[in-house]
């Protein structure tokens, strides 16, 4: 067998992505240009691991627990006593800022007989977080203050019942939350995420938008169905040939990895190359009859690269920043980082988006879809509260969300697979799915992390 | 009895109780737009004016049940009543709640 030939291998015909953003005439960073694939195997996936309430069950004991989740953004909880709160099955975090503005993390229950303090994935603010069933009351330094008729519980003290903390800590602005004390800090668990995401502004981001959809899937296949490009050209683009789009798939120890795919650049796969003209007039006719005419790209000049300008002078214009700094491919790319196990940033200017996926604790055919539009905001100013989320059920619309724009059919198209995934889990007599090697590396990368807390 | 009630416009993001006969009305210019509730949880009867207003609601300052302002919805498990709520229009600088 030759070198090509062996598994994880081959590649699609033409440049890579890394090839593609070379040619852009601002250098783009030095991350984007980094190889990191690995060929993780080839053996099918389980339908169990997606339908099984036992293997969901070991998920929860096992995983769930054990790992670093994005429990909310920083503006959440801005001003003492701001709470959110965080639900992962039957677990739930109560996240608060204290009077002297540290960030906090408790478990979602009295200590008297459990009753949950706060609604299930509620904010709000409180002076001290108070039993609503008889009346305990703590600080938000998670300290027991009262027992009402505290002559009936002499056994109970501010050092046995004050609330049980949680770790927490935060990155780039999202504050993270895990319920083992024991657990690797925050910052080990984040590998190269914090480098490769120096060129960009994350925390100085705030959420503009948030839509949270019910979807009827296991909350892995919800995931994939975000973690490789492949299946652009049959879901968004109606079989469209040369509808894909050339990107890198990479993963990194032990809890990251990315795709990154190119915008408005020549598709290698196309029997007559566009010219950068027809480059152009293809990503401004996405932009609405309301933007003017198309702009002629100069010669010599690439589509990517006048494109590239005009967003980032129309953003500029927009939020009163300076986003000079950002390179062609950091402006138009679709650059989707992944944190196990269901955490995704686009650190990208015009897609800028975050989601977060959690299972349905009642049943491993449901799962909640969390899609977060970040925008920036002058960091000299404070970024406005976020927005109450939309609630989306299984068979409501994106399009029926504010803020979504032309997206919001897309994230439809993404969506719309998924119960007859969920089927056809149950209907395949294979017994399992089969991924390719090298597209579809990062749904093998989340299912060998998954195995390595629950076991096989 | 159909009323009016006709105070001062307030400053942005600020609250200020009026009492109207037997009721306790709490006025709110936030998000700007100008909303009356009364001055009441559903929850457990505790007045909200010491609550904090974000993003269209106001949190009881108790519990922490949420209401929506313009709506009156609660948020949330505690309770599934609505604070009552009341017209509010804008003149120049006054502002005037419709009691009926």
């Amino acid at each position: 067998m030759s070198e090509t030939m062996k598994p994880g291998k081959a590649r699609a015909p033409g440049h890579t992505y890394q090839e593609a953003i070379v040619k852009d005439a601002s250098p783009p960073p030095e991350a984007f240009l980094d190889y990191s694939y690995e060929f993780l195997g080839d053996q099918d996936i389980p339908y169990s691991h997606y339908t099984s309430r036992e293997y969901a069950d070991r998920e929860m004991e096992k995983m769930w627990p054990h790992v670093w989740q994005m429990a909310c953004r920083e503006e959440h909880i801005a001003e003492p006593g701001d709470y959110q709160v965080y639900d992962i099955g039957h677990l739930s975090a109560i996240v608060t800022r204290t009077d002297s503005m540290q960030i906090k993390a408790y478990v979602n229950a009295c200590m008297h007989r459990g009753t949950a303090l706060k609604s299930p994935g509620d904010n709000g603010y409180c002076q001290t977080f108070r039993c609503p069933f008889h009346g305990w009351i703590y600080s938000l330094d998670g300290e027991l203050l009262e027992v009402p008729e505290n002559w009936d519980f002499p056994h109970v003290t501010a050092e046995t019942h004050s609330l049980r903390e949680i770790l927490v800590d935060t990155w780039a602005g999202f504050v993270f939350v895990n319920f083992d004390r024991e657990a690797e800090s925050l910052q080990d668990f984040l590998g190269v995420l914090p480098e490769h995401f120096k060129g960009f502004d994350i925390a100085d981001r705030h959420i503009e938008t948030h839509v949270c959809k019910r979807l009827p899937v296991n909350w892995k296949a919800a995931e994939e169905a975000f973690m490789e490009a492949y299946h652009v050209k049959e879901t968004h683009a109606g079989g469209r040939e040369f509808s894909e789009p050339v990107t890198t798939y990479d993963v990194y120890p032990k809890n990251v990895n990315r795709f990154i795919h190119t915008v408005g650049s020549v598709n290698p796969r196309m029997p007559v190359p566009p010219t950068e003209q027809e480059l152009m007039d293809a990503m401004w006719g996405k932009r609405g009859a309301n933007e003017g005419g198309c702009p002629e790209v100069p010669e010599g000049a690439t589509a990517r690269d006048v494109y590239a300008d005009i967003v980032k002078k129309k953003l500029s214009e927009q939020y009163g920043l300076d986003f000079s700094h950002y390179s062609t491919a950091q402006t138009l790319d679709s650059i989707e980082y992944f944190l196990f196990p269901n955490f995704f940033i686009f650190p990208g200017l015009s897609l800028p988006m975050a989601y977060r996926f959690r299972p349905d604790p009642n049943d491993p055919d449901y799962s909640y879809f969390d899609l977060y539009f970040l925008r920036p905001h002058d960091p000299a100013s404070r970024p406005p509260p976020p927005p109450e989320p939309m609630m989306l059920d299984v068979k409501d619309s994106y399009t029926a969300a504010e803020g979504l724009g032309f997206l919001g059919a897309v994230y439809d198209q993404d969506t719309d697979n998924m119960a007859a995934q969920t089927r056809g889990f149950k209907a395949c007599a294979k017994g399992g799915q089969t991924l390719g090697n090298y597209q579809e590396v990062r749904i093998r990368h989340l299912h060998q992390r998954v195995a390595d807390y629950v076991g096989e | 009895m159909a009323s009016d009630l006709e105070m001062a416009r307030l400053a942005p993001e600020t609250k200020e109780v009026v009492v109207h006969e037997d009721l306790c009305i709490l006025v709110c210019h936030t998000g700007g737009a100008h909303y009356a509730i009364e001055n009441r949880c559903t929850h457990q009867d505790t007045a909200l004016h010491e609550g904090r207003l974000r993003n269209g609601f106001i949190s009881c300052p108790l519990h922490g049940v949420r209401f929506e302002l313009k709506t009156g919805e609660p948020k949330g498990e505690l309770t599934r009543i609505p604070v009552r709520t009341f017209p509010v229009e804008v003149n120049d600088d006054r502002i005037i709640i419709r009691i009926s």
